[in-house]
């Protein structure tokens, strides 16, 4: 193998997953598939993504995939997630291609998070 | 990352050249970089090297010099070896037995005689690796020509009875060829007391140069060659001889007949240090066993880690999921598969290999990375505490 198949922005989020853990009494979006599994909890205060955190079993693109979401999202209104579209990260990451289905798990748990906010009002803050 | 930032242990993979085997080849590089088949006194000269380095492998491996072919690595061996003999005794009978666990240069070799119209059976190991030998009697058949059987599993290091094989083997009059990469230079092999025929090897697996390997054929076993182009090597193997290359094989065989014990004595500590470091890790299980096994290879599977992921987050330790030939392959090992484990205790598998330049330290900081490694991933897992 002659390039390194995780590029910089990878490596940094597979080493420090700043957004891993729960946000206790938040909305929580759950999927799995090809193996992988993902978590998304999200405290929602105003409308708004005010703490996004992530747990999920997967390779260092779906880890890092995680991570990136959160990061990307935190602070933004929650009515964004409804937009939400793997391509950017898939790109940010230079996912490989033959890594598509995996990525596409991250989407289906955004929806379910998206769809967990909707049945709740505003979510308790730690 | 230089290599000096790396903790080596895929030793099974390759190894660094020895500093006597890097001499040895600049002193001929530079003096007798003559064609060995040339007919004057240069080239008598780079014949003289090529004796010399198969008088050294004879002696590692207890054989006449003459019996050794000259290939480019084990792969090109087990491509002559396996294609070469099944062709020749094809007219006697077209069936052939191997074990699904050999390596992709051996596997690869019996799908294409299939493809030839050659009838393969390939054998199953008990769920410790090892070939039955009731099995194996049973698959024998009157028309079976050719077994081949590898000495040392490269994902394991699970050892076969080769010497029980050869027996069975010889008594039936069926050519018996092993595929001994990760043997030959690590463990004593005596060829001669073993009822081999053909026997694959290559240099860098024993701290020699990459790009040499022989052939063990024994003395009256008959092959179809599989290269044409000169009389080189009984036209057997044709080709200009890589004087320098064969040097170096020469001399990392004349360091190994010195140096097999104490590697082997050096080698079994270190894996019971390894294996005692991480085997109270929940969910750690040993694929092989600790004795039994050539010990410079570890080989564990882990409970719920996903194996990518556990690789990178050991970095920087320079280990193997599955064999070094399959590693940009995501799919799980093969050989892990056929000795029972799921896909997922394959794909976590992890291979420690181990080698002459392994230290205390290596594995003492293998041993805490590994466990960083299990606690960071576990930790980010949906439904395990952190």
């Amino acid at each position: 193998m002659i390039e390194d198949p995780y590029n910089a922005v990878v490596r940094d989020n597979f080493a420090h997953p700043g957004h891993a853990g729960d946000v206790p009494g938040g909305a929580v979006g759950y999927f799995e598939d090809q193996g992988m599994r993902i978590r998304l909890s999200a405290g929602v205060a105003g409308g708004v993504l005010q703490r996004l955190r992530f747990r999920a079993w997967g390779c260092p693109h779906v880890l890092a995939a995680c991570e990136e979401f959160c990061r990307q999202y935190e602070g933004r209104p929650a009515t964004d997630l409804e937009e939400f579209e793997t391509a950017r990260i898939m790109e940010d990451l230079a996912v490989p291609v033959e890594k598509t289905g995996r990525i596409l798990v991250l989407e289906d748990t955004v929806r379910s998070l998206g769809q967990a906010i909707l049945d709740l009002t505003d979510t308790p803050q730690e | 990352m230089t290599a000096a930032a790396l903790i080596y242990l895929d030793y099974a993979a390759t190894t660094p050249l020895d500093p006597r085997v890097a001499e040895r080849m600049r002193e001929v590089q530079s003096s007798a970089y003559f064609n060995p088949a040339s007919n004057h006194v240069a080239g008598r000269q780079s014949a003289r090297i090529v004796a010399e380095a198969a008088a050294d492998l004879g002696a590692l491996l207890n054989v006449e010099p003459a019996s050794i072919i000259w290939t480019s690595g084990a792969t090109e061996s087990n491509n002559l070896a396996i294609l070469g003999a099944a062709k020749q005794r094809a007219h006697r009978g077209r069936h052939l037995v191997t074990m699904r666990t050999e390596h992709k240069a051996v596997v690869d070799v019996f799908r294409a005689l299939e493809k030839a119209g050659f009838d393969v059976t390939w054998l199953t190991p008990g769920p410790d690796g090892q070939l039955n030998l009731e099995t194996f009697e049973a698959a024998l058949r009157d028309d079976t020509q050719l077994v081949s059987i590898m000495q040392i599993n490269n994902e394991t290091g699970i050892v076969q009875d080769i010497e029980a094989i050869g027996r069975i083997c010889r008594s039936r009059k069926i050519l018996f060829h092993v595929d001994a990469a990760q043997a030959v230079g690590k463990v004593p092999v005596d060829v001669s007391a073993l009822q081999v025929d053909l026997m694959s090897m290559t240099a860098h697996k024993f701290y020699g140069p990459k790009g040499i390997g022989a052939l063990y054929v024994a003395r009256g076993t008959a092959l179809e060659p599989q290269m044409f182009g000169g009389g080189q090597q009984m036209r057997l193997r044709p080709g200009t001889l890589p004087v320098d290359l064969i040097a170096g094989l020469g001399a990392a065989a004349a360091v190994a007949v010195h140096r097999i014990d104490d590697d082997l004595e050096n080698l079994v500590m270190l894996k019971e240090r390894l294996w005692s470091g991480i085997r109270s890790i929940e969910g750690v299980s040993l694929n092989g066993s600790v004795r039994g096994t050539y010990p410079g290879i570890l080989n564990v599977s882990i409970a719920d880690i996903e194996g990518e992921s556990l690789l990178l987050a050991l970095e920087p330790l320079c280990v193997a999921t599955g064999s070094a030939c399959n590693s940009q392959s995501q799919e799980p090992s093969y050989v892990l598969r056929a000795l029972g484990r799921s896909d997922q205790e394959a794909q976590s598998a992890i291979r420690f290999s181990l080698g002459r330049q392994s230290s205390k330290e290596d594995i003492d900081f293998a041993i805490s990375a590994y466990r960083s490694a299990v606690r960071k991933l576990r930790s980010l897992a949906p439904g395990v505490a952190a």
